[in-house]
């Protein structure tokens, strides 16, 4: 085509039907991203496409585009193949030949480069999930066209709004339309772009200036750069049109030197649209005249703020200056001067081409049209995302984001960056504008989307972003400058588990001050990540400050490797894998004794925080931490070796119950000296290990080691002894007591009919087998509940010769309390999961049960805790027919011998969260008792902890033992990246189950068990290494 | 110290290892570059310290203090302005940089994702901290604002390549690669 200067819209039209010739003679096309892409290594993908193609003698039929971003980042390099759509993510050179054979030549998709999506492979971008939920108005040419090419871009429609707008529309028309669609500054404040041009263009003066500000400095946020680089003409075209409308002549891009790409893409588009005549003098033929200068950035966060920005276009330092003046009125050389985001000027051409009714007709009436946002962090589809307003952070997450990985639950997203806020769970399914993020606490921002998770600590989180808004701080009002040094001085406090209580409210009052007296928007909303984490996430401060603990093993100061951390009971994790890793069982044993007694219980039921929080799992699988010890604890030759001398002398502590909670707190204490009574009301130790847990999960010799390996540090037990209160043991002579006496009874549902023969609460069922009697065992079993309770009775059920269990529960599998590995293999041994029921009323004959009727329930709307709430469907009640109920809806702690001691409305024991304290001096709580139902391992932690508070009020000092071995031993580099898959611990076959309560689980093998341990990243070696 | 210190309080510089660069005289540059520069950007206003600075600094891989004085001269603007601006923005450097630029995100995405252990490590395989050249003069280390590649985080780059999902491990292998 001729390099012509287009004189008006007829001369437009023709070269765009030119331009789309052009493309007809194509019949297939490659799209690939040049921009974002490159880093995966794009470029030379392209360079193997055209020079297989030259060679396939295709390069006349199959056009290679060098687009601009898809959206769709996680798939770098991303490869589309038109006309069918055919989507591949980190396609290879290599993957080439197969690409153009299969899905050029034949027509067809190469599955094993499609994304999977619950298995199945996605082939074309109309059927992937993450861009069917999307709204893509603004980014429908970013990632199909070449950015370098004006051809494109004009093919695609791009120039038309302006043509019309010149042609058609007076600047005032211009501007009202903008008003009337609704469009908001998309670079974070929501102000109205119409009025900010109306306003620009009522003030006086001959010259104007107009600003595209693509200083993108939110950290998160990559929706300018992708703009500028996939679609530069858009950007520049609703400039050219803001220019008409405001009056301006002449205008910048003022661009972060840290987007190399965005600068040469929107210099040449710059170069093109003047050498076409749509910049420069009288563009289209119109008479209008406005031309455009690139500038960059230099790297100041504080250069978002339109004074600053302005100071440093004028080559100065870029600190704000106080408003009013605002820029419309005196901005740039003092000249009215509008500013606006990339964004908001990508949006321009199709308001004006389609009017404000098409452009009201997306969105919420107050924030109408669409947003973008950069889904990052911890989310499976990271990448860019254009939603309508109003969109939920769960259809942004969940739909399009495709998740939180390896399912980890959601814990909280971060909008707006640092000037933003943190939004917990709560908000999951709050429709997003301006104005609901405002009064949530954050703030839209530039439309960064954090997701975290578990793995994100809140009080760190706050810290990074006040960090980051201190050092960019430019120093010129000293509410920011110092308000924010002092604020920080205090989070690093607090993160070092130095924090005072005082701290919190001292932190508020900072805030509220940096708010009220900052010059610009950077200081009065830094201090809004600290505000949302105090509101919705001050348990964790408390944690740091009280506890030193730091629930998502992030704080440096208080964590040295996450799986230690995470552990209730601090069990020095990294060390005996690394052991195992050596082969040397004794002392792994010896490690985990210093922390746990129960080596054998929790290495077969422990529901393993150690595991949950392994680095590891960020790269591929967690390490298989609970199956190392379980090995270690099944072929340890020294495995009856004390861990110190026993006790001796007389007893002066009493323990009431022999749980996890009272037989480690003995434990403990006999490590510190002291000899100790336990009290247990049943004829066996163990508590609900041995009366809870069925036997092929935990069979009884693993926990009878463990228990003889407590008693042999001279603890004494009582069996079948009964405690009637504290008071009766401290007439006795003790000195302390540890109350741990569990949650034994079960909830009842309180419906009718639950009186009737063939109800029995799940606990007594489990209680009765764990004493040696065959509980009585109906044909037609149901479950009511959704714990581990109501899996361990399925399954003892199906073993106990039920023909059928069905477990019901009123929520959804995702929902279900029990660990997942546990309703897993109740489901492979035939037990049934209804979900979504929720009963009503037991139904007999003759004093015994028949049925029992049940509601369905929907889920609705989510309630605190981000679950959604199930709802009754009215009139859907039905009756399920069995002859036997085990209802197990919750435990309710066994407070009967704590008469006399403070008791919370729940029920349960008042104690002290750090040294377990009860209300009467002497007497300590701890286990089920404290919280009607808890983990092993935390029950464990407690009775640690209650040795050490014990051993302090007895004069003691209250120390654990010490480690006395050491491992320092990590795979090889080379070895650590090749074993990416956990080796999984072997299962008997379900066949070979149902007949008893053989263990299901097996020990690994010696091989399978090193291979594994030496998957370990060796985190608390870390520091020491480099 | 004197001299750095009052430029320090005088709002020059704001940091001062950057006032002791200016202070320090003893370097020797060839001054043809820049003036080549000038020449080109003439007639260069206050409005265009900024982009005279970049190319300076792209000619010179940093702002060579006798070069930047000459450059005041040349084009009348006030040296206290000229630095002024130098030391205000990140993107510049008053001292000479290695042969290969590490820089390490500090976005958000790539601090959830495990950034800060990224740049612990840097700071210790290096032996530099934040915005410093090894001796040897082989690396400058700086964090940087979002890179904008969050789907990568964390995110290292070496000069213009990019190092995503990197671990402490691979960071130690990858700048192996380089001298």
């Amino acid at each position: 085509m001729a390099e012509t200067t287009l004189g008006g819209a007829e001369a437009l039209e023709s070269f765009r039907r030119e331009a789309q010739d052009a493309e007809m003679a194509f019949r297939a096309r490659v799209l690939l991203c040049m921009t974002g892409c490159r880093s995966m290594g794009s470029m030379e993908l392209a360079e193997t496409f055209r020079t297989k193609l030259d060679a396939a003698g295709l390069s006349d039929e199959v056009e290679i585009v060098d687009a601009g971003c898809h959206g769709q980042c996680v798939l770098a390099p991303h490869v589309v193949v038109e006309p069918h759509g055919f989507l591949y993510g980190g396609v290879r050179p290599e993957d080439v030949d197969e690409i153009i054979e299969t899905s050029l030549r034949q027509g067809k998709p190469v599955e094993r480069l499609c994304q999977s999506v619950d298995g199945e492979p996605v082939s074309t971008v109309d059927e992937a999930p993450f861009y069917k939920g999307q709204q893509r108005l603004v980014l429908a040419n970013c990632g199909k066209i070449d950015p370098t090419r004006i051809e494109d871009a004009i093919a695609t429609g791009g120039y038309e709004a302006l043509a019309k707008a010149l042609a058609e529309m007076e600047p005032e028309s211009v501007v009202s339309e903008v008003k009337d669609a609704g469009l908001r500054g998309r670079g974070g404040a929501g102000f109205p772009t119409g009025l900010k041009w109306e306003l620009a263009r009522r003030s006086s003066g001959e010259e104007k200036f107009l600003i595209c500000n693509a200083d993108e400095g939110d950290p998160g946020a990559f929706m300018d750069r992708a703009l500028l680089e996939g679609v530069p003409h858009q950007v520049i075209e609703g400039m050219i049109i803001a220019a008409y409308a405001m009056g301006a002549s002449k205008g910048f891009v003022y661009v972060r030197a840290e987007y190399p790409i965005a600068v040469e893409h929107v210099a040449i588009a710059l170069k093109q649209a003047r050498k076409r005549g749509l910049l420069g003098e009288n563009i289209l033929g119109s008479g209008f005249d406005f031309d455009i200068e690139l500038r960059m950035g230099a790297g100041a966060f504080v250069c978002g703020e339109e004074t600053a920005l302005i100071a440093s276009l004028e080559g100065d330092r870029g600190m704000p200056t106080a408003r009013p003046p605002y820029p419309v009125e005196s901005g740039y050389q003092g000249k009215p001067t509008s500013i606006n985001n990339v964004e908001t000027f990508a949006n321009v051409p199709a308001i004006v081409l389609n009017g404000k009714d098409w452009y009201r007709g997306f969105g919420t009436e107050g924030s109408p049209g669409t947003k973008i946002f950069a889904l990052a962090g911890r989310v499976n589809n990271t990448g860019l995302v254009e939603a309508p307003m109003g969109a939920t952070l769960r259809e942004m997450i969940y739909d399009v984001g495709g998740g939180i990985p390896n399912n980890r639950p959601f814990k909280a997203a971060q909008l707006g960056g640092p000037s933003g806020g943190c939004l917990p769970m709560k908000y999951l399914d709050l429709p997003i504008d301006y104005d609901s993020l405002k009064e949530a606490g954050a703030i839209m921002g530039s439309g960064g989307l954090i997701v975290m998770d578990e793995s994100t600590c809140m009080v760190n989180i706050a810290r990074y972003f006040l960090e980051f808004t201190q050092d960019e701080s430019c120093g010129k009002c000293p509410p920011c400058r110092v308000g924010t040094r002092h604020m920080l001085d205090i989070l690093d406090r607090i993160s070092n588990g130095e924090g005072k209580m005082e701290d919190l409210e001292e932190l508020e009052r900072l805030a509220e001050h940096i708010q009220d007296a900052s010059l610009c928007g950077l200081g009065q909303s830094a201090p809004n990540p600290v505000l949302t984490t105090l509101r919705y996430f001050r348990d964790e401060y408390i944690e740091h400050i009280q506890l030193g603990h730091c629930r998502a093993s992030v704080c440096e100061g208080l964590v040295s490797a996450p799986c230690s951390h995470a552990c209730p009971a601090q069990v020095n994790v990294p060390q005996y894998v690394g052991m195992v890793a050596t082969g040397q069982l004794n002392a792994a044993v010896d490690v985990i004794r210093r922390r746990n007694p129960f080596v054998s219980v929790c290495g077969r039921v422990c529901d393993h925080p150690c595991q949950t929080r392994c680095r590891r799992a960020d790269l591929d699988d967690p390490v298989a931490i609970r199956a190392l010890k379980r090995y270690a604890a099944d072929n340890a030759t020294g495995l009856s070796q004390t861990v110190g001398p026993p006790a001796s002398g007389t007893s002066e502590v009493a323990i009431v119950g022999s749980g996890p909670a009272g037989l480690s707190a003995a434990y403990f204490l006999a490590l510190m000296g002291r000899r100790t009574v336990v009290f247990e009301k049943q004829p066996v130790a163990g508590g609900m290990l041995a009366l809870g847990i069925p036997e092929y999960r935990l069979p009884k010799e693993a926990l009878q080691r463990d228990i003889d390996f407590i008693l042999r540090h001279g603890v004494e037990l009582r069996t079948d002894a009964t405690v009637e209160s504290v008071e009766e043991l401290k007439e006795k002579g003790y000195r302390a007591v540890f109350l741990a006496t569990g949650a034994q009874e079960g909830r009842a549902m309180g419906i009718e009919g639950e009186e009737l023969e063939g109800v029995e609460e799940s606990l007594e069922y489990l209680r009765a087998r764990g004493l040696g009697k065959e509980p009585k065992t109906g044909e037609q079993v149901v479950v009511i509940g959704g714990g581990n309770a109501a899996i361990d009775a399925a399954r003892s059920a199906i073993r106990l010769g039920a023909a059928k269990v069905q477990i019901l529960y009123r929520r959804t599998r995702e929902e279900m309390p029990a660990y997942d590995e546990e309703i897993e293999e109740a489901l492979n041994e035939g037990c049934e999961l209804h979900e979504l029921l929720a009963p009503n009323r037991v139904v007999g004959e003759d004093g015994k049960v028949t049925g029992i009727e049940m509601t369905r329930m929907e889920l609705g709307e989510p309630d605190d805790s981000g679950r959604r709430r199930p709802v009754p469907i009215e009139g859907s009640e039905f009756v399920v027919e069995c002859d036997m109920i085990l209802p197990a809806i919750g435990q309710r702690a066994s407070i009967e011998a704590a008469s006399g001691l403070e008791i919370t409305s729940w029920k349960t024991v008042k104690f002290d969260p750090v040294t377990l304290a009860t209300s009467d001096i002497g007497v300590f709580s701890g286990g089920d008792v404290n919280n009607g139902g808890s983990t092993v391992i935390e029950a464990i932690a407690d009775g640690q902890r209650a040795a050490v508070a014990i051993d302090r009020h007895l004069g003691g000092a209250g120390l654990l033992p010490p480690d006395v071995s050491m491992s320092i031993y990590r795979a090889s580099d080379e070895e650590l990246e090749n074993a990416t898959v956990q080796t999984p611990e072997p299962l008997l076959p379900v066949e070979e189950r149902l007949d008893g309560f053989r263990e299901v689980a097996f020990a690994f093998h010696p091989e399978g068990a090193c291979a594994e341990a030496s998957r370990c990243l060796r985190c608390d070696l870390e520091k020491v290494r480099s | 110290m004197g001299i750095p210190l009052i430029m320090v309080r005088a709002g020059l510089c704001q940091k001062e290892e950057d006032a002791v660069s200016v202070a320090n005289t003893a370097e020797s540059v060839d001054l043809a570059p820049a003036m080549h520069i000038v020449e080109e950007m003439s007639p260069v206003t206050s409005g265009d310290i900024i982009p005279l600075l970049q190319r300076i600094q792209e000619a010179y891989g940093y702002l060579p203090k006798d070069v930047v004085l000459r450059v005041c001269d040349e084009t009348d603007l006030p040296a206290s302005r000229v630095f002024g601006v130098a030391t205000f923005y990140s993107q510049f450097s008053l001292r000479p940089q290695g042969r290969h630029l590490v820089r390490c995100c500090k976005g958000t995405a790539c601090h959830v994702r495990g950034g800060q252990r990224v740049m612990d490590t840097l700071e210790r395989t290096l032996n530099v901290t934040d915005g410093e050249t090894t001796s040897d003069m082989a690396f400058s280390l700086e964090t940087v604002a979002c890179l904008g590649t969050c789907f990568l985080a964390p995110v290292v780059t070496v000069d213009d390549t990019y190092y995503g999902q990197v671990t402490p491990d691979r960071l130690r292998k990858v700048l192996a690669q380089y001298e």
